[in-house]
């Protein structure tokens, strides 16, 4: 992320833009720039989303791969959450540069779907007590422009509603479990992603709050709170960052924007994967060939 | 530049992993057709006619055939026949036949390669137009057919567009398939109603396989086991319960056979009808272990299958027959049952047919030549015809409700009896590629006259100047090897060791070669021999005749006179042979003292070196084995076997051995070191001590106890095994030695751990052939890696390849194999003919006893028979008794045990005058309402013309 | 049954190629907006992403400043998902740490370093599907990248592999190729001297076939660099028709 440098007087100019619901480039506190998002970009994987947010660039793959049950949950599934930060996005990336940004971003994504209703992991269960899908997700980082956590998080959930497990049929035989695959490639399982959560960010900026802080606005902000929401408005986790201080009311007034926002932000997204899934046959895929 | 313009994929799952593969989609593929100007074709041409013959009834226009994948798998044979041409076969097709089926790709592989038959391979799968992919929920084989429809549509609209008179037929025995092509406006025939509807149908209608339809007898209640699926067998394989192996018929009696396990490394013993469920010999099959109180052994019956058995005869009943035999719990073997097949290894079957019963029959009994495969019934409507003929059969199917597995008829060899069927018959069954050589291969063949140039001198040394000859049977004409042997300057002795340089003539890779590596190795017959190079070569360039320049591969070794190696040399030179002699002639010269030439002095010096080198060989530990060898003394007019005698063994024989046993050691040993990973050796494994079982059973019964921990102690226990008023003991013993050996085999140094390289019979530690290369293909190879050794010739590829060497090496164990099992048939069935005009009695000696029979070896004619004691016919007098723990059979007070001498009549057993047998009754000893009396001498001294030799490969 | 047919009697390979054709390739300059330099490439099914930053200042330790030439530092990377089975790690591993000094040592021989002593070119390389040939479509997606960035290269470098199968040889292998235990051989040259920048091999080979087998891999970049200089073109024309320069 490349740091710019403001001066007082542009500080002031954005910090009351942002009190007048007039932000710098135009936007409203609660809306978000430009997104494009893409699904089905990596054929290797059960399922991928590629999403561009203004210069921000993530693509998520995801793979599912048959595993043991855990001892603690033996009729559930996993997920499983790894991020990298591509030196492609900036040369401090290089080697272990992006490891710290990495990690943060992976431990919201998994506490955000920490939770019973997001995703149901039973239906990820193969053999009870034996087999499982672990579910892999992927998340590269190709090109930092604000609001990683947001965009990381809405291209999860484009790629988990992408992803198609191989159908198993299970067969007992004297003590024997045997798994069959099914050899039409049609012939599989999706996952329910609809109670699956996004990331809103709330950016402090003077009094107001915005989401989807541009580069200059995030120098001007001094304290952010994330929070994971679902279709639904459940709140699934929470995180404050940043070197400044909220007041307890304004966390509340952040909370309000933010479910409101979460769930626009689901709703339409959700509208776009499934009217993208339903041309699938007909689209032929570009990544980054534009 | 790519010319593909649509790209797509293809997703295929393999375990759990998405394998994602691309699939170019092309513009440019041919549709093979002389009337389109369209398409770029091939640099070959258009493989499909303009103008067609074969016309079917069934369309009254001239069309090309698309038939689908079962019509391919099932009706090869049809497939195969000349008159039907002008045929697509789809990539679809191809693919899935390669899959199913390897002999059937192969096949078809072949006719597409032949450019009579007008067949086109279509690569459907990768033209853009006629590309179909996998919709969801369509099942695979759905797709496929898809796939095929929309090819034979697309070759339909293409030729209309071309305006042709040509249609497009497909054949496909799936109903619904049909209906699906008629309603696409495709024209659609099962490949029975097309056949039907060819004008010359005779003999191709019979060649039609049916597959699940027809032949079904109402009467045949026969219900054997079902099959298990394949995706049970497997799983069950998997979790252990069942186990995979092949299936191995037994010879001697049809109601039993061995599975080998092949991950235990076991044999499994099945028996009984219902057991061996439909199992068909060198089927790969899984079965599942009886439980321990029922498993049984074989019966030490002999038992053949009778003729007059019909089709409805109670398989349970004959079942419970053999149940009654209680065996000894000591006794028992591990018995299994089968459970279903892995994969069908059936091939086609050269036999006669069984006379029916009804003449104008269509259904009938097809006899097997080969003893482990059933009885097959096939349709036909030529049964007068084919009654006198050897024929050819294949077998489509075995259903549950029948006893005998269906097929049909393929081609008609030749009259029975006939001595050029018999021997196509034999080749046929041994898989012998016999045919004459090609054109192709011909053009490799030096262009004669043949002379010697001086590039050719390059890399050869000069040694016409040594007086060198050569030492073969009598009437050899393809001669591998010469000798000399000459005094040094130091004191020591200078032997050398020529051998025929085939690889000179043989290029690598050029059809010549290719054809030679598919043969392997000379097939001899007793009457005929079956090059494996033309004879241009095996009979004149190569062969070491005398009193001409012939290039050889060369083993010079320094040694000093007790035989001690001092140095050894090897190089490519041209020697010019001074005598082609015989064993007999070259005895004679070593013994005649008034000869005292270069010949006479270089044999004597050969023979006394020889004689130390065989000593300390056996001091080795080196195995001297038998086996019963006779010549056949052959009328030079009818061809007919006139007389047989046994093969003498002269010191000269053992000379000639001595030196090429050491020529191939030190030839091991030179391109082991310099090619450690792609050298071509020949190994001999230690047999498992198991083996020795019967062995040290039999030399029991006579007080002998048998070492068989090693080579050298076997070796010292049989010399010491000898009983002094019986000879042919000794000689017994060591035939019966050679049954317990291994096979020897070819294999690529690269792919086994060295310890395992040993050479069990031979007491060597590294052995290879290199003497006889104009007989076998392995010694070609052989010759030029030593070349690349010696820096005479160059490397190629494929020779430092160990993976592709070992292939070639597998083929040349098979081939070997099968050669030697030709050979044995061969000499079998002149010993048929031989007895043919005569009864004769003869010593024999009793080689095993079993239950209902004694297995006698009659030395002189090297014929192993069985004589049948307590037969069906046998209605007066005492019965012979068994007893199990002294392997004797007692009757009348007289008991036979092993090796006892017995005079035994040899007769033909005629009262089947289509599959004559040979018989043997008892001479001596007499017992009472069993033996026969002996016969009249009979005289037949007529003219001994030369035989052909045959050689043994050590 | 034994296995997969490499070639068939037509000629055809296992995808529908002949032996002489290579995978479609499709490409694409300046992807991102913050590298001064990047590129994507698709070879068939390997997708790689390149991104160049530089010439700058040498990062982290001084030290490693050249004073002759300029620093090519550059990283290979696959992400987790890019291949058949899934990857533990995006990096650090021993075939990517290979990887990552044979992009060194090929861009090394390729850029016109002395222009810039004592500072730094990066060049990341990151892999987003893998299907075969990843070395090759790496050296081909820097090199656009490069060019994207304006780094003065002697030619442009191509890369290809090529292998020897049913004694033919065939020119850039898939991963499907690449896994069937014959021989590969892989090439990066600068086309227009045809000079080999970067040569290596994998498993056995008789020495017979290597000019065969090598031939075909050099007119493999030879054809690769047809494909490469018009995207090159097509981009600059789009570029400065933007810029209104035409």
């Amino acid at each position: 992320m490349v740091d710019v440098q403001l001066s007082d007087a542009e500080k002031t100019y954005i910090i009351h833009g942002a009190q007048d619901n007039l932000r710098e480039d135009g936007r409203g506190c609660e809306d978000y720039r430009h997104l494009e998002i893409e699904t089905s970009v990596v054929s290797t994987t059960s399922g991928s989303a590629k999403i561009r947010l203004a210069n921000t660039e993530i693509l998520v793959g995801v793979k599912v791969e048959l595993g043991e049950t855990s001892p603690e949950n033996p009729d559930k599934g996993r997920i499983e959450f790894f991020v990298d930060c591509s030196a492609n996005a900036t040369p401090e990336f290089e080697g272990r540069g992006g490891e710290d940004l990495a990690n943060e971003i992976s431990n919201m994504l998994a506490r955000a779907y920490d939770c019973p209703s997001c995703l149901d992991m039973r239906k990820l269960c193969v053999v009870e007590g034996k087999k499982c899908w672990i579910v892999y997700v992927d998340v590269l980082l190709l090109e930092c422009g604000g609001s990683l956590f947001d965009a990381s998080s809405i291209a999860v959930k484009a790629a988990l509603y992408n992803t198609s497990i191989p159908r198993l049929t299970v067969t007992h035989d004297e003590g024997h479990t045997e798994l069959e695959l099914s050899d039409d490639p049609y012939d599989v399982q999706r996952l329910d992603v609809y109670n699956s959560p996004c990331i809103v960010t709330l950016s402090k900026i003077g009094h107001s709050h915005v989401v989807d802080a541009s580069q200059k606005e995030e120098a001007c902000c001094l304290a952010r709170l994330m929070l994971a929401v679902t279709d639904k408005g459940c709140v699934t986790a929470m995180k404050k960052e940043g070197s400044g201080s909220f007041d307890v009311s304004s966390i509340e007034d952040m909370l309000e924007t933010g479910k409101k926002v979460g769930q626009s932000l689901n709703k339409s997204l959700m509208e776009v994967l499934v009217s993208e899934d339903r041309n699938m046959k007909k689209k032929y895929m570009t990544g980054y060939l534009r | 530049m790519l010319t593909n313009k649509v790209f797509l994929k293809k997703t295929k799952k393999g375990s759990i992993l998405k394998i994602v593969r691309e699939h170019y989609l092309r513009d440019d593929i041919s549709c093979g057709s002389s009337v389109c100007e369209l398409c770029q074709h091939d640099d070959k041409g258009p493989v499909l006619e303009e103008k067609l013959t074969n016309l079917s009834q069934k369309v009254d226009q001239s069309h090309y055939i698309i038939p689908d994948t079962n019509v391919v798998l099932h009706q090869i044979d049809v497939l195969e026949d000349l008159s039907i041409q002008n045929v697509i076969i789809l990539q679809t097709v191809i693919e899935e036949v390669r899959h199913r089926s390897a002999p059937a790709y192969k096949r078809l592989k072949d006719i597409l390669t032949n450019p009579t038959k007008h067949f086109y391979n279509f690569a459907n799968e990768f033209n853009k137009e006629t590309y179909v992919e996998r919709e969801p929920g369509e099942k695979s084989n759905d797709r496929n057919d898809r796939a095929i429809r929309e090819a034979a549509y697309w070759y339909q609209q293409h030729l209309k567009k071309l305006e042709s008179e040509i249609d497009i037929v497909l054949l496909t025995n799936d109903a619904d398939n049909r209906t699906k092509a008629k309603e696409k406006g495709l024209t659609s025939f099962t490949i029975h109603e097309y056949v039907k509807g060819l004008k010359d149908n005779g003999t191709l209608l019979d060649k039609l396989a049916h597959v699940g339809t027809g032949l079904v007898h109402e009467k045949d209640k026969v219900q054997f086991p079902e099959h298990l699926p394949l995706n049970e067998i497997l799983r069950g394989i998997k979790s252990g319960k069942y186990l995979q192996g092949s299936f191995i018929a037994s010879r001697e009696n049809y109601l039993e056979a061995n599975v080998s396990v092949k991950s235990e490394d076991r044999w499994i013993f099945i028996q009984g009808h219902m057991n061996l469920n439909r199992a068909v010999n060198d089927d790969t099959v899984a079965i599942e272990m009886l439980p321990e109180e029922e498993w049984s052994c074989p019966s030490s019956l002999m038992l053949e299958e009778t003729e007059e058995k019909t089709d409805d005869a109670d398989i349970e009943a004959e079942d419970a027959k053999l149940k009654q035999n209680k065996v000894p719990k000591d006794l028992r073997q591990p018995t299994g049952r089968v459970v279903g097949i892995i994969k069908r290894n059936w091939r086609q079957y050269c036999g006669i047919l069984q006379q029916s019963a009804i003449k104008e029959a269509t259904r009938h009994l097809f006899l097997p030549a080969e003893k482990r495969i059933p009885k097959i019934r096939i349709e036909t409507r030529q049964a007068k015809d084919l009654s006198t003929q050897r024929i050819v059969v294949a077998i489509d199917s075995w259903p549950r409700n029948s006893r005998y597995p269906h097929g049909h008829f393929v081609r008609k060899l030749g009259n029975v009896g006939d001595k050029d069927t018999e021997n196509e018959v034999l080749l046929l069954e041994h898989d012998v590629p016999h045919s004459n050589f090609s054109e192709a291969v011909l053009n490799f063949l030096p262009k004669m006259p043949w002379t010697i140039t001086d590039e050719d001198m390059k890399h050869r040394t000069d040694l016409r100047h040594i007086t060198v000859c050569s030492v073969d049977p009598p009437g050899c004409t393809d001669i591998d090897d010469a000798l000399h042997c000459r005094p040094l300057a130091n004191g020591n002795l200078e032997v050398g060791v020529h051998i025929a340089d085939v690889s000179h003539f043989i290029r690598p890779g050029n059809a010549l070669d290719k054809e030679a590596s598919n043969r392997g190795t000379t097939v001899y017959l007793v009457d005929k021999r079956i090059d494996m190079v033309p004879e241009l070569l095996s009979s004149n360039l190569c062969s070491l005749r005398c009193d001409v320049d012939r290039f050889a591969f060369t083993v010079i070794w320094e040694m000093t006179h007790e035989a001690e190696i001092v140095n050894t040399k090897f190089m490519k030179s041209v020697i010019e042979s001074r005598a082609s002699l015989t064993y007999g002639e070259a005895q004679m010269i070593i013994d005649d003292p008034t000869r005292n030439d270069d010949i006479a002095t270089s044999l004597r010096g050969l023979n006394k070196l020889a004689k130390i080198l065989k000593q300390k060989r056996i001091d080795k530990g080196a195995l001297t084995l038998a086996s019963p060898e006779i010549r056949f003394n052959i009328d030079s007019e009818t061809h007919d076997p006139i007389d047989v005698q046994a093969k003498q063994l002269l010191d000269t024989n053992s000379m000639v051995e001595e030196f090429m046993l050491l020529a191939n050691i030190s030839t091991a040993q030179k391109i082991h070191e310099e090619f450690p990973n792609c050298a071509v050796l020949r190994r001999h494994p230690s047999p498992p001590p198991s083996n020795f079982d019967p062995l040290i059973k039999a030399a029991l019964s006579k007080g002998f106890t048998m070492n068989v921990s090693t080579g050298k102690d076997l070796a010292d226990s049989l010399n010491s095994a000898v009983i002094e008023n019986d000879k042919y003991f000794n000689t017994m013993l060591r035939i019966m030695t050679t049954r317990c050996m291994m096979q020897a085999v070819y294999f690529c140094s690269g792919m086994i751990p060295e310890a395992e390289y040993l050479h069990y019979g031979l007491a060597s530690e590294i052995y290879t052939h290199f003497t006889s290369p104009i007989r076998r293909y392995s010694d070609i190879l052989v010759h030029r890696l030593l070349a690349v050794c010696i820096g005479a010739d160059a490397s190629y590829p494929e020779l430092l390849d160990k993976h592709k060497t070992q292939l070639v090496c597998n083929n040349l164990n098979y081939r070997h194999k099968m050669a030697q099992y030709a050979g044995r048939s061969s000499v079998n069935l002149h010993t048929h003919l031989f007895f043919k005009k005569r009864v004769v009695d003869e010593d024999g000696y009793i080689l095993f006893v079993r239950k209902n029979a004694v297995q006698v070896l009659i030395p002189k004619y090297g014929l192993e028979a069985t004589l049948y004691l307590n037969t069906d016919q046998r209605k007066k007098g005492p019965l012979f008794v068994f007893n199990e723990e002294e392997n004797t059979q007692t009757c009348g007070g007289i008991s036979l045990h092993v090796f006892d001498r017995v005079i035994i009549q040899i007769s033909i057993d005629r009262s089947n005058v289509q599959h004559l047998k040979l018989q043997i009754k008892l001479v001596q000893p007499q017992i009472p309402e069993f033996s026969v009396a002996p016969t009249e001498d009979d005289k037949s001294t007529d003219d001994e013309p030369p035989t052909k030799k045959q050689k043994l490969d050590i | 049954m034994a296995g997969i047919e490499l070639l068939s009697d037509q000629g055809f390979r296992v995808d529908g190629r002949k032996a002489n054709e290579l995978r479609r390739i499709q490409c694409r300059l300046g992807v991102f907006t913050q590298a001064d330099g990047s590129a994507y490439i698709e070879q068939g099914n390997t997708k790689i992403l390149a991104a160049v930053y530089g010439p700058h200042e040498i990062r982290g330790s001084r030290s490693k400043a050249l004073h002759d030439k300029v620093l090519v530092n550059c990283q290979y990377s696959m992400a987790t998902f890019s291949t058949g089975e899934r990857k533990r790690r995006p990096r650090g591993d021993r075939k990517s740490k290979e990887m990552t000094m044979h992009l060194q040592q090929t861009f090394d021989a390729a850029i016109l370093t002395s222009l810039y002593p004592r500072s730094q070119i990066d060049i990341f390389v990151e892999v987003l599907q893998s299907d075969g040939g990843n070395y090759c479509a790496s050296v081909n997606a820097a090199t656009l990248a490069l060019i994207d960035a304006g780094i003065p290269l002697k030619d442009y470098v191509c890369a290809c592999s090529a292998s020897f199968v049913n004694d033919k040889p065939i020119m850039d292998i898939s991963y499907l190729e690449e896994s069937s235990g014959g021989a590969e051989l892989i090439v990066a040259t600068l086309p227009k001297s045809e000079q080999i920048v970067f040569l290596e091999m994998n498993s056995r080979l008789h020495e017979d076939n290597l000019s065969h087998v090598l031939d075909m891999a050099v007119k493999g970049c030879k054809d690769i660099h047809d494909v490469l200089d018009q995207a090159v073109r097509e981009h600059v024309g789009e570029v400065a028709a933007i810029s209104g320069l035409e």
